[in-house]
């Protein structure tokens, strides 16, 4: 990340300074204000999430989930830490289901445990499943297309479903790839 | 669309289903809700520095024209690989920015019809793939993780691979 922004940074900055040297403050002004405006609306989608999964947690309903899904998820990320698979597999449904804002809290739990209990695989597999975006129904999309007058807004469902799959799939295939030597020396230990 | 009304029903049945099971188990569910609420504003706190970051980055990307020199570098390769000029620009903007990408998209839909092959490429590349600089600022804000850059690139790579695939389905389908 620290890379990334560098290197971004610089290269936009230089290309103000030679071009638009006004516009630079103002760009950066700008996406301070967005940040300002989207921190205020992920609050309104945390105070309804939260609230919703504390209840969920309350009646006991996330233990439950979780001994179904431990096995699964278990296997998927090589974890032994019951409460960070927990919120990793609960994640992990609320991006399928497509839930706007459901996710996030969740993931940061679990990143936060993964990262605790210093298992960089499950961090890295939860990092990717989330960044290939596992999703059944693509609802923006779907809206959109509505509302641009589409014929039939449905009909990029299929495509799209198998695309995500495919970037996930892939995703989570090189990743275990990547960390197949490490696995394997940590299973003759 | 019975699909999207489907979708629609989905959450209030959630919240009616899980709300009715805690009833039933006792739960008193003034005070659960509250509890979770409460955690609310420290997390959007927490996530703010890296909002902040990131929507500048993106925003002085897109401003400095470096987003277009790229969209024009980059163009030739990207419709060499069957991926139309037209959607380049998306597929570089995702990563950064949601909400960015989702007025290119729209924009994209009214420009050149909603149901054209260019349209429906974008959609499916807009679906696909995900907003990584975002995830891997905010998923990994509190937890001491320097080193993303493999799984960033993976997922990189595979969106990107995704892309591809989507607009050879677009034209097959």
């Amino acid at each position: 990340m620290n890379v990334i922004f560098a290197v971004i940074f610089l290269l936009s900055s230089l290309l103000f300074l030679f071009f638009d040297a006004n516009g630079f403050l103002s760009a950066l002004l700008s996406g301070a204000e967005k940040a300002a405006v989207l921190s205020v609306s992920l609050l309104f989608v945390y105070c309804v999430w939260l609230g919703f999964f504390k209840v969920m947690e309350n009646s006991g309903l996330s233990k439950k989930l979780s001994s179904r899904l431990f096995p699964l998820s278990k296997k998927l990320f090589r974890s032994n830490d019951r409460e960070a698979l927990l919120y990793a597999s609960e994640n992990l449904s609320a991006n399928l289901l497509g839930l706007p804002g459901a996710p996030t809290p969740l993931g940061i739990r679990a990143a936060e445990r993964f990262c605790a209990e210093k298992n960089d695989y499950a961090a890295d597999m939860l990092f990717v499943l989330n960044a290939t975006s596992l999703q059944l129904l693509p609802t923006t999309v779907l809206s959109l297309r509505l509302s641009a007058g589409s014929a039939s807004p449905a009909d990029i469902l299929l495509p799209t479903l198998i695309c995500t799959l495919f970037s996930t799939l892939l995703g989570a295939v090189l990743l275990r790839l990547c960390y197949l030597k490490k696995l394997r020396a940590g299973q003759k230990r | 669309m019975t699909l999207s009304r489907i979708a629609a029903l989905l959450v209030p049945l959630l919240f009616v289903a899980v709300f009715v099971y805690a009833l039933c188990k006792k739960v008193k569910l003034y005070d659960s809700f509250t509890a979770g609420v409460k955690e609310a504003i420290p997390l959007a706190v927490s996530l703010f520095p890296y909002l902040a970051a990131i929507l500048m980055l993106s925003e002085l990307f897109e401003q400095s024209g470096l987003s277009s020199a790229l969209t024009r570098m980059l163009a030739p390769v990207f419709s060499a690989l069957g991926i139309p000029a037209e959607i380049t620009k998306l597929v570089l903007l995702k990563p950064f920015s949601g909400s960015g990408s989702t007025a290119l998209l729209s924009e994209l839909l009214s420009a050149y019809g909603a149901d054209s092959y260019i349209a429906r490429c974008a959609c499916v590349a807009y679906g696909s793939s995900e907003t990584v600089f975002y995830i891997s600022a905010v998923y990994f804000s509190s937890a001491k993780k320097k080193r993303l850059f493999l799984p960033a690139a993976i997922s990189l790579l595979s969106n990107f691979l995704a892309v591809v695939l989507g607009c050879l389905l677009c034209r097959v389908l």
